[in-house]
């Protein structure tokens, strides 16, 4: 299980899109948390999750127009452009391949 | 004061928009009864689904927002597939819809649905407006997200009491959106150069480098720096059903197109390739094949603009996010300090006779060779719509455009019945273009209500219906891989399309597979096909397949790219 915390403005649907991210590629949403945060929300999200899911999710998260931030609580995991944060890419292909 | 369906109007303008795409009801009316003086055409269409998909075809086209209105209910419900195929195919596209007046929003009310809902996975943005105040603050947003980086479609969802209503209008407003900490990378503001020399010395160590291009290509108005870049890469090239078009084709290292229906080069070079550099595609699994088997030696270079897009198949060496309107010149400037290897060797192998097709001219295929007649007749910078199925994979195979949005198709989706009402779209905003709509007799009858606007507006349309009396894609893998069991796709109990269209008024003919086995066609034949495309009026073709006729090369559902079926195998 992972945590993931996802900083948004808090307007129409953003948080219906974070969540569609997880529940269309059928990932059950044991724990959901939003709430404000600062002068933004946030919402901490524990799925399930392989590598290539992680990086998947990542990336479609900061797609959505009113998302702000997006970690990991594994880590100091902040979004980077590539690889998946705390990926090497020998995993994130094997996992690809799996 | 204006009344809300006024400052919509005047919103819309003031984006720049003069032609809007709809079916009037309940819910919308206000806005119908504003259209009159405002500035905004309105194109009637005979359904919600035609009114999208024509938006979607002058979108395409012009690269430009398409807008569709519908009402609220089955009205709003019925733009949903056309909303889906605009994701699917990053076209910018915004959809107003009627809803029940606020008092009535959740009480199951007549024509009540929660379009803001049910579009929700399948918009860019979206907004149900809540009060006259917000109209044209969503209206400028809803533009931006359409327009910007990936394009796709926006819902702007208003209850009829918003448009009715009064308020003092200071005019239109324009959005900036809340920067973010890598929206640098991701909007063009391509700053981040050191992976650069990453890309060269991967050329450097590749003996057998190729290069693919998708719709990120037009999307990014970069086609003449592409151009320039694959002349100075002078590498294998190929591209997606939405790259076609991007690359000259007559670019002595072009193979066409790849994946499923690809051509034999194309597959086969990137079944070898070691260096895959990607431009502007997401590499959909029809593009692919199996995605565990897809490239299996090379190392990947994704130029991508949607940081979505990047690693859904696998992951790539070097992601480069951003426009290829910044990347490309970056990556082109830097290129020219460096000497690349020759890969004369390699190109001569991926591009040689030996992966020409088997049948390169058709001749064992009437269908090919009336499309290959067709396209050869057809003015320069005409544009093509194809429909779904065998026939639009004949087209792609067949139809080779040099203009990056030549060749226009519903091709993420995959939506039966797109073609006719996009090609409305399409003559709209190119009225002196020569359009042609090939279409099956499946995806034909899906839309086919859509004759009468095609009438009513005058537009010279070219119709042409590849009737197999098939489903004929589905028939094929039931064939291929079904045991020959056809169930229900058999259509031969179509309706005489030739009579239709006359009840239409529109002119339409017939043509068998016998006007083809002459090669070359008979004068007769060239003169029909020669006054059909040059028509001034909108004109119908019926060309009666052969109903078991196959689409080859073809990649099996599951297979790898190399597994690719040349031609008909007999049935296990």
């Amino acid at each position: 299980m992972q945590s993931f915390h996802i900083r948004y403005r808090n307007t129409q649907g953003t948080l219906m899109r974070i969540l569609n991210a997880a529940s269309r590629r059928a990932l059950d949403l044991p724990a959901v948390h939003a709430e404000p945060s600062e002068h933004d929300h946030q919402v901490t999200l524990s799925l399930e999750v392989n590598q290539k899911q992680v990086g998947q999710l990542f990336r479609e998260w900061y797609s959505i127009a009113d998302v702000i931030k997006v970690n990991s609580g594994a880590a100091a995991d902040t979004w980077t452009a590539h690889p998946p944060a705390g990926v090497a890419l020998d995993e994130a292909r094997a996992a690809a391949r799996a | 004061m204006l009344k809300g369906a006024d400052i919509v109007l005047k919103c819309l303008r003031a984006e720049g928009v003069e032609l809007v795409f709809g079916y009037p009801g309940g819910a919308i009316m206000p806005l119908y009864d504003a259209l009159e003086g405002s500035g905004v055409r309105h194109i009637l269409t005979r359904h919600e689904q035609g009114a999208v998909f024509a938006a979607e075809g002058y979108a395409r086209v012009t690269g430009e927002v398409g807008v569709a209105m519908a009402t609220s209910g089955p009205g709003a419900t019925n733009l949903v597939t056309g909303i889906a195929d605009a994701k699917m195919d990053s076209v910018p596209l915004v959809c107003i819809t009627g809803q029940v007046r606020s008092a009535l929003i959740g009480t199951d009310a007549f024509q009540e649905t929660d379009v803001f809902g049910v579009t929700l996975s399948l918009t860019k943005w979206s907004r149900l407006v809540r009060t006259i105040d917000e109209i044209p603050e969503a209206i400028a947003e809803g533009f931006y997200w359409a327009r910007s980086g990936r394009p796709g479609p926006v819902v702007i969802d208003i209850p009829t009491d918003m448009l009715k209503a009064k308020k003092e209008f200071a005019g239109p407003v324009k959005f900036t959106p809340h920067a973010r900490p890598a929206d640098a990378k991701a909007d063009g503001g391509f700053t981040d150069t050191g992976f650069i020399e990453k890309i060269v010395a991967l050329l450097q160590q590749s003996s057998k480098p190729v290069a693919l291009v998708g719709a990120g290509a037009k999307l990014s108005g970069a086609i003449p720096e592409l151009r320039q870049l694959l002349d100075q890469l002078n590498i294998p090239t190929f591209a997606t059903v939405h790259g076609l078009g991007a690359v000259p084709p007559e670019a002595a290292y072009y193979l066409g197109m790849v994946g499923m229906h690809g051509t034999r080069a194309a597959n086969t070079a990137l079944n070898e390739t070691d260096l895959l550099m990607i431009f502007g595609a997401r590499l959909d699994d029809r593009v692919t094949g199996e995605p565990t088997r897809f490239a299996p030696h090379a190392k990947i270079v994704h130029f991508e603009i949607d940081p979505a897009q990047l690693d859904r198949v696998r992951p790539c060496e070097i992601p480069v996010i951003g426009n290829l309107a910044d990347t490309i010149p970056a990556f082109q400037a830097e290129l020219r300090r460096h000497t690349l290897p020759d890969f004369s060797g390699w190109r001569a192998v991926a591009c040689g006779e030996e992966r020409a097709e088997l049948d390169p001219r058709g001749l064992a295929q009437p269908t090919i060779r009336f499309l290959d007649e067709l396209f050869s007749r057809l003015p320069q910078d005409s544009v093509v719509i194809a429909d779904v199925g065998q026939h639009q994979m004949w087209a792609a195979q067949r139809y080779r455009s040099s203009s990056p949005r030549g060749f226009i198709t519903s091709g993420g989706l995959g939506a039966m019945g797109f073609a006719l009402p996009a090609a409305v779209g399409v003559q709209l905003a190119k009225p002196d273009t020569c359009v042609l709509c090939v279409s099956g007799d499946g995806g034909f009858q899906m839309n086919i209500q859509e004759l009468a606007t095609v009438h009513r507006l005058g537009l010279p349309v070219k119709m042409v219906i590849i009737d197999n009396k098939y489903l004929g894609m589905v028939r094929q893998w039931q064939q291929l891989f079904y045991q020959r069991n056809y169930a229900e796709t058999d259509l031969s109990d179509n309706p005489d399309f030739v009579e239709i269209a006359k009840a239409y008024k529109i002119h339409s003919f017939r043509l068998n597979e016998d006007a083809m086995r002459e090669f070359p066609v008979s004068t007769e034949t060239g003169d029909e096909i020669d006054r059909f495309l040059r028509s001034t009026e909108p004109e119908l073709l019926v060309f009666d397949c052969a109903p078991e006729a196959n689409v080859f090369p073809m990649v099996p559902a599951g297979a790898a790219l190399s597994e690719m079926l040349l031609e008909e195998e007999p049935t296990q």
